[in-house]
């Protein structure tokens, strides 16, 4: 009897403590779920007080004043990090992994211990957390509204003072101040094997589409190479052919977030080889041409990278950031260029650099904690290398050193979209449903299907396109101001 | 005896019958909680969802209502009821599956040297995980890769071979067979454990009249376990109406294969249109309840003459003729 009578009190106090559950459950949701704007992070013991120069008169502190190798050389502390690259935290890894960048950093600052972890799913995980509130000292920010940034994250330093400092300083920029330092910058072009290229007898790196295809058409004439890799079935790596319809393809940094939404037709045919139409039909011709893959419904991405680096594969249109991973894959790293997109405005070819994952420091931890992350964010940037070892761009200003070597292009940067139509661009994407550099793999892929079927001219299918651009704007209301 | 003692609570709960009645309880609440939080509310949520316009992260107050736009959307746009098309692949694929099921599930429950081993091996791919079996097909179908080799081995040219995923007059052809592969070792478990509860001596006398291994099949079995096809029918074409696992991680739902969940998917995640997809989730249920409650008929109909209490259509037919007739000539009579 007295079992069951226990039995009977456990049941009804679970059923009370589900329904408190339940409760809870739903007050959280009417409030927008913000529960990670609570701070409750990490509140570990705070270890000595230490003001160096490092900290401004107010005592925050302050990326600029910073002086590596003579400040905070006596401060004892535990930071974490939290990042993408699982590949560097491998013995095997071609380049510089985590646990020698981190012997390097010791000898300068031996008392600072730095625990770095990785994992495959970064911006989702990094997000999770984030809301949870209980986050590592460094993260590279993944995608949070701006105007929560300083919930999250302490600033570097005013964005004047910070533009003296590093390059694309305004990547994460909220009301004047920085809380974002990237850990490398990156560009949109071509990855190509040399030797592919050079046995195929092309010798001038193409700068037209047309050039391109030639030369596309000679890897398949002279080589037994595929000359490009469409990595189709990723998906993702369809969408990335959007990144080059802004800058490369218009050589105007206002294209992308503040004309396209206002352009009429921004799919058409303009005659001289630029702007959306031109990057879309180098796919849709070398498709049509047979001068890719021969199954592309089953590409491997993975398996691309050895093949790029064996010289199996001509080049494949993707961002920088991949080139350290083709280098690593084989034997022939140096082998891999990298190449601007073929497209030339008034003889002039552009590109778009941006900066990669940034580096955020935790709002919530401890003092100590906060000085010793930013000693080894400034550290990384300015000492390490690590840019340079990625074939990134340079991030810190002083500095002009990288591998990628794209001789006579100008680099340009997208302004930002103007005050009160932030929103837009996304607004059409969804209302469009072309996704343009937000997920739409989906038409990019069908561009592939119509070239190989044959079902549908690469004219019409621009037309569908600049069709749903149109009514998306009508729906939407927006005024259509560009031709 | 009259005068009644004051209500206890506390002794009512420690008597016995108080302990059953807040045991029951206490029973009940918990599942039904759980069913109405997690199920009834997010539905009602969803079928909310569908009469507006509205992203993941747009807050309450800037919905816009749009009525019953979204369902009009969901019928006038091709690609929404294009992708019901595909379904129809894979509901030729149910019942291949089915059949082939039930088939091996009657060999499997008579004496077979090997059977329980067999049993596992065809059971196995159902414990595989669907994103596993996605990577397992993509290299299987890859061209040149393991189903090519096997063909070549059989004396196929490889020139004749479609490529099994790129080609789009086979590549939905590929997808079910994926599929089959993967279900049909439950359907026959299923089957199987039916099978195993008809009473072994209705063979022996079927046996004993001279009824052949079919006539057993079709006369014992079949009707002895039509709850479980029945249930086993509408499981699978449900199944192929939703099926979304097989093209979203072999294919991606790309090149012609995207089926109306990955419609869906594409539509909610990427573009962002919630209400849109809710609209379509709303759309696909009542089509599911359709075909369920067409299916429930139709089983109805076969079976009838095998459930005992209903009468068959003709005997029904019969009788109010019979009726009819007797009533004419009671009017007859009275006349």
């Amino acid at each position: 009897m007295k079992f069951k009578k226990m039995m009977a009190v456990t049941l009804i106090a679970a059923m009370t403590m589900s329904m408190a559950a339940c409760g809870n459950n739903e007050a959280g949701t009417t409030n927008g779920g913000n529960a990670g704007t609570t701070d409750d992070g990490n509140a570990e013991a705070a270890g000595t007080e230490s003001a160096d120069a490092g900290s401004t008169a107010t005592g925050a502190l302050s990326y600029a004043d910073i002086t590596l190798g003579e400040d905070y050389t006596d401060l004892t502390a535990t930071i974490s990090m939290f990042n993408h690259r699982t590949d560097m935290d491998s013995e095997d890894y071609g380049g510089k992994n985590w646990a020698s960048y981190i012997a390097d950093f010791n000898q300068m600052y031996p008392n600072i211990t730095v625990n770095i972890t990785t994992t495959t799913s970064y911006a989702d995980d990094a997000l999770m957390h984030l809301q949870a509130g209980d986050y590592e000292t460094i993260m590279c920010i993944p995608a949070v509204d701006k105007s929560d940034l300083d919930s999250y994250f302490i600033s570097y330093g005013d964005l004047d003072t910070m533009k003296s400092e590093i390059n694309y300083a305004s990547t994460w920029e909220y009301g004047g101040e920085v809380y974002g330092v990237p850990s490398t910058a990156t560009t949109q072009g071509i990855v190509y094997n040399k030797k592919v290229f050079e046995e195929a007898g092309v010798t001038e790196i193409p700068k037209t589409p047309d050039e391109f295809i030639a030369a596309l058409q000679a890897i398949k004439d002279n080589t037994d190479a595929i000359p490009l890799y469409t990595n189709y079935a990723a998906g993702w790596t369809m969408g990335a052919w959007d990144a080059y319809i802004g800058n490369n393809a218009t050589g105007d940094s206002t294209y992308m977030n503040q004309k396209l939404v206002h352009t009429a037709n921004p799919f058409k045919d303009y005659g001289d080889e630029t702007h959306a139409y031109a990057v879309y039909k180098v796919l849709y011709d070398a498709v049509a041409n047979g001068l890719i893959e021969d199954d592309y419904a089953t590409t491997d991405w993975e398996g691309c990278k050895g093949m790029i680096n064996n010289g199996e594969i001509g080049c494949m249109v993707l961002g920088s950031w991949a080139i350290p991973q083709m280098k690593a894959a084989g034997d022939n790293a140096d082998d891999i260029g990298y190449m601007p997109f073929p497209i030339s405005i008034d003889g002039v070819q552009y590109a778009s650099d941006g900066a990669d994952y940034s580096y955020g420091i935790n709002a919530n931890a401890t003092e100590d904690e906060q000085a010793a992350a930013m000693v080894f964010v400034k550290w990384l940037t300015e000492e390490s290398g690590f840019s340079y070892n990625e074939d990134g761009l340079p991030v810190d200003a002083d500095s002009t050193e990288t591998k990628l070597s794209f001789d006579g292009v100008t680099f340009i940067q997208d302004e930002p979209s103007v005050a009160g139509e932030e929103d837009l661009l996304n607004e059409m994407n969804s209302e469009s449903e072309l996704n343009i550099n937000a997920g739409g793999d989906t038409k990019i892929q069908q561009i592939i299907e119509h070239a190989a079927n044959g079902d549908m001219t690469f004219d019409e299918i621009m037309d569908q396109w600049n069709q749903s651009w149109s009514d998306a704007q009508e729906s939407l209301g927006v005024e259509v101001t560009e031709e | 005896m009259e005068a009644k003692k004051p209500f206890n609570l506390i002794k009512w709960a420690k008597s016995r019958k108080g302990q059953q009645v807040l045991i029951c309880v206490a029973f009940m609440v918990i599942p039904l909680t759980l069913l109405l939080v997690f199920t009834y509310l997010p539905f009602e949520e969803m079928v909310r969802f569908s009469f507006y316009k509205m992203k993941y992260g747009t807050p309450r107050e800037k919905w816009q209502f749009v009525g019953w736009k979204n369902y009009i959307d969901v019928f006038s746009r091709d690609d929404c009821f294009g992708a019901l098309k595909l379904s129809l692949y894979y509901m030729a694929g149910a019942i291949i599956q089915l059949v082939l099921a039930l088939y091996l599930a009657t060999i499997l429950s008579f004496k077979v040297k090997g059977g329980n081993f067999f049993k596992g091996l065809m059971f196995f791919p159902y414990l595989i995980s669907g994103i596993a079996i996605g990577f397992i097909f993509k290299f299987f179908y890859t061209r040149g890769f393991v189903f090519d080799t096997i063909l070549q081995w059989l004396g196929f040219e490889l020139e004749n071979l479609p490529y099994w995923l790129k080609d789009q007059s086979v590549n939905n052809w590929s997808l079910v067979a994926t599929s089959v592969w993967r279900y049909f070792g439950q359907n026959m478990v299923l089957f199987i454990g039916a099978i195993m509860s008809v009473d072994a001596e209705l063979y022996e006398a079927a046996q004993l009249d001279g009824a052949n291994k079919f006539q057993q099949f079709k006369h014992i079995i079949l009707p002895s376990i039509k709850t479980i096809v029945t249930l086993n029918v509408i499981l699978s074409i449900t199944g192929s109406l939703s099926a979304f696992e097989q093209p979203f991680v072999i294919t991606d739902g790309a090149n012609g294969t995207g089926t109306y969940f990955i419609i869906m998917n594409e539509i909610a995640h990427v573009s962002q249109k919630v209400g849109l997809a809710s609209a379509m989730a709303v759309v696909l249920l009542l089509i599911i309840f359709v075909c369920a409650i067409l299916q429930q008929l139709f089983f109805k109909y076969v079976f009838r003459d095998a459930a005992s209490e209903d009468e068959s259509y003709k005997a029904k037919k019969a009788r109010l003729k019979a009726e009819k007739a007797a009533a004419r000539a009671a009017k007859k009579g009275v006349a």
